[in-house]
């Protein structure tokens, strides 16, 4: 407690704003470019979807204060609130809508990252604006979970027409306006006094530029940064150091190795099943991991609905996995490649103890430590057999971890770096996205999770739970489970004596 | 002199245009893909492939580096990947950081590790040679990135009196510089005790004493003057540490510098960063070089350039 008292009055460095940080800088500010988290995050600052979600990963109202679903979820009308400006005054409305989408679909824009707004039926001819108050789209199919795409950061309100030089100072609609940007340095935000939502608490809020986890430590106990997240590898250091600063919660990420279904042993079910008894995946999360983690028996992670890690798992058993082999006719064992990034040091411990753990079954792993981006090339190409590999949830639901990462369609750079195909998944999954039901919908995220669980096309580890300290003086604040679950209106630094 | 200075500048476009050559061959060897670090994960085919032909990326390679090149020749070093922005202005906005942090690394470098060379070398083998030289072992031996961390611990965590990190004022100069020259300061010690050394058993000096001067006019200036030339060179070479020791440097100090800037870039597969990037550090290293030739000339009227 002395400690906290000295770090009050003390760090006469501290500033009185918010403080947060990115571990690199933006590419832009221009929600048309997105691409990347520390974009999304201070894009999610900045605007202004139709949907938004909290830090829990509810869906709520964004721009729109409500919206239906009509031909069973082909085709949503969206009512916007009244009364929104942007930040120079300007009022949005819906036409505002269609020209920001039809931005970011054009090809001139070179953003990349329009798979939200792709289900839309032919780009602008699918968004028929409806006065100034509402705006229609129409889908090329049924998708139950179109309102959570809206909430992505690409699927920001902007106003169009937009300066050269939007990128660097962005005019939204959102809780904070745009003040300052430092590139590799900081960011800086002022309170937009007329938020609809309502103002943000604190006056100002600093994003810093930090790239070092430990200088970001060094920072924090320096008294310089409202929040920080904590390294898996710092966990004890600081549970036993800080406890009363630290705030703990689920995240929706998935840990796990790709085992390429397409190439050599692995093609075979058995196999993959035999890699999953083979690794004692709660030891390895203890030790490694420092238990930071509920252990894996599906992708979807359990606060979702459909997520379940109940179900009968691959219990950790030499002897099966050594008769899986044999049946497949390994009972000599293989030798195989897991890729890993080289410079995540965490990943890379646990990629050695994966390793040292089939060594006992006769699999015999050659790790292939590479950048990330070479790794993550290969692992796309399909010419890794394993890759150690992390999955951040897009938006909050099922779906998310089973389209991108199980459907034949998101083979390679869509998601599907295992290249798990099964027509039956398929079609279930299709027939999930068109159910807007949200209890039958869950339920068949469930039956779907078990049904790919079963075929193994995954080494499953875990679904990391993250840590993060708060300052004792910050309050309003808590982990989103989103990226873009935390707008930081409700979060507020008591004021020094 | 002057025409020696426009002939060593003639004889840099060689040098850079070999520079950009091996620089241009060895990012297309590495693995990776630009326009898949551009467009983040979860990117369809279509955008990728309508990407790849935009920023000509199917090209032959000889037809991607004319065009490259001859942007260079206009001046354009072309814009990056990821940010869209032009490359020679995100370098304008960070070159005068490095430039700050290598200047203050420098001064550091110049001031302690000639003082402490000279005082060692005035009594060799003496206390302070011996202290000043184990000094100096430990700095050269330590990595700089495992001195930056103990700095932050011990000044900005432990004791306070310094920010961690960040830009701004001489308080967040300090512990940055200091880690950027900690090699230098150990490495000019050494250098410069060895030359005195050399220099202090010299005719010269004997005569200089035996006509009666002070032990300080003959230290500061019949022998440190002689003394100084292979200085000026080790000082001239590690203006190339001070460049590469930036990325490290920056990144533990969240410095916004060139050094980030390239080990992003690098990260991200930003060609036209990582090039342009390559090209201007190339360029200052031979100007650098040119510089310290020029100052043999003004420590050492043996040297002449005409």
């Amino acid at each position: 407690m002395l400690f906290v008292c000295l770090l009050l009055a003390c760090g006469g460095e501290a500033r009185t704003g918010l403080v947060y940080y990115e571990t690199y800088d933006p590419r832009s500010l221009d929600p048309a470019l997105s691409t990347d988290v520390p974009t999304g995050e201070m894009v999610t600052l900045l605007f202004d979807g139709l949907t938004q979600f909290d830090p829990d990963g509810r869906l709520l109202p964004g721009l729109a204060d409500r919206w239906t679903a009509e031909r069973g979820g082909q085709r949503y009308v969206f009512h916007l609130r009244p009364g929104v400006k942007f930040h120079d005054g300007r009022p949005l409305v819906a036409a505002d809508v269609k020209r920001s989408f039809v931005r970011v679909l054009d090809p001139a824009t070179r953003g990349g990252r329009v798979w939200p707004l792709q289900p839309i039926q032919g780009g602008a001819a699918g968004i028929d604006v409806l006065g100034d108050t509402a705006v229609a789209f129409t889908l090329t199919e049924p998708l139950a979970v179109f309102p959570k795409f809206l909430a992505m950061p690409v699927a920001a309100v902007v106003p169009v027409p937009v300066p050269a030089d939007f990128g660097q100072r962005p005019v939204g609609s959102g809780p904070w306006r745009f003040a300052a940007w430092r590139h590799d340095d900081e960011l800086k935000f002022s309170r937009n006094p007329d938020y609809w939502g309502g103002a943000p608490v604190a006056e100002s809020l600093t994003v810093r530029i930090i790239p070092e986890p430990f200088t970001r430590g060094a920072e924090f106990l320096a008294g310089r940064l409202s929040v920080a997240e904590i390294p898996f590898g710092e966990t004890a250091k600081w549970e036993q150091e800080h406890p009363a600063w630290l705030q703990r919660k689920p995240a929706l990420r998935a840990i796990y190795v790709a085992l390429n279904n397409r190439r050599g042993p692995l093609r075979d079910t058995r196999v993959r099943q035999a890699i999953n008894h083979a690794v004692n995946v709660p030891e390895i999360l203890r030790t490694v991991w420092n238990g930071r983690g509920i252990a894996a028996r599906g992708a979807i992670p359990p606060s979702l609905g459909g997520g379940d890690t109940t179900r009968a798992g691959y219990a950790y058993d030499t002897v099966t996995a050594r008769r899986l082999l044999a049946q497949a006719g390994y009972a000599n064992g293989f030798a195989i490649q897991l890729w890993r990034s080289g410079t995540n040091v965490e990943q890379g411990r646990v990629a050695q103890a994966i390793q040292a753990q089939l060594a006992a079954v006769g699999v015999r792993v050659e790790m292939v430590a590479r950048d990330a981006s070479s790794m993550r090339e290969a692992a796309r190409k399909g010419e890794a057999d394993m890759a150690m590999l992390d999955w951040w949830a897009d938006y909050p639901d099922g779906d998310n971890f089973l389209y991108p990462l199980f459907h034949s369609a998101s083979f390679g750079p869509g998601g599907n770096y295992a290249f798990y195909s099964d027509p039956v998944t398929d079609s279930l999954i299709m027939v999930a996205r068109r159910t807007t039901d949200d209890a039958a919908r869950e339920a068949l995220y469930h039956r779907i999770d078990g049904r790919v669980y079963e075929a193994a096309p995954w080494l499953y580890l875990w679904f990391p739970v993250d840590l993060w300290a708060e300052h004792p003086s910050i309050t309003g604040w808590e982990i989103p489970v989103i990226f873009n679950g935390q707008r930081w209106t409700k979060a507020h630094a008591a004021v020094r004596r | 002199m002057l025409q020696f200075v426009g002939k060593r500048l003639l004889a840099t476009i060689p040098t850079l245009f070999g520079v950009l050559v091996v620089a241009f061959l060895l990012l297309n060897v590495v693995p990776g893909d630009p326009v898949a670090e551009m467009v983040g994960e979860r990117a369809d085919s279509a955008t990728i492939a309508r990407l790849r032909a935009e920023l000509r990326l199917d090209d032959p390679l000889p037809v991607q580096f004319g065009h490259y090149l001859w942007g260079v020749v206009r001046g354009d070093l072309g814009n990056s990947y990821i940010t869209q922005r032009p490359v020679l202005g995100d370098l304008a906005e960070r070159f005068p950081k490095t430039l700050q942090l290598a200047g203050a690394a420098m001064l550091l470098a110049v001031s302690l590790g000639i003082t402490l060379g000279v005082i060692a070398a005035v009594r060799p083998h003496g206390a302070v040679d011996r202290f000043s030289m184990l000094l100096a072992y430990v700095g050269v031996s330590f990595p700089v990135y495992w001195v930056g961390l103990l700095l932050i611990l011990l000044f900005a965590v432990t004791l306070r009196w310094l920010p961690p990190s960040g830009y701004g004022g001489i308080a967040f100069l300090v512990l940055p510089a200091l880690t950027l020259g900690t090699r230098s300061i150990a490495f000019l010690a050494r250098m410069t005790r060895g030359a005195m050394i050399d220099v202090l058993s010299s005719d010269f000096v004997r005569t200089a004493r035996a006509k009666g001067l002070s032990e300080m006019r003959v230290i500061g200036r019949h022998a440190f003057r002689n003394a100084l030339l292979p200085v000026i060179t080790v000082l001239g070479l590690d203006v190339g540490n001070y460049l590469t020791g930036s990325i490290l440097t920056e990144t533990i100090f969240s410095w916004p510098g060139v050094g980030r800037y390239v080990l992003q870039a690098i990260e991200k597969r930003d060609l036209p960063a990582v090039q342009g990037s390559i090209l201007f550090l190339s360029v200052v290293f031979v100007l650098v070089n040119l510089i310290t030739d020029l100052l043999y000339a003004k420590a050492d009227p043996r040297v002449a350039y005409d």
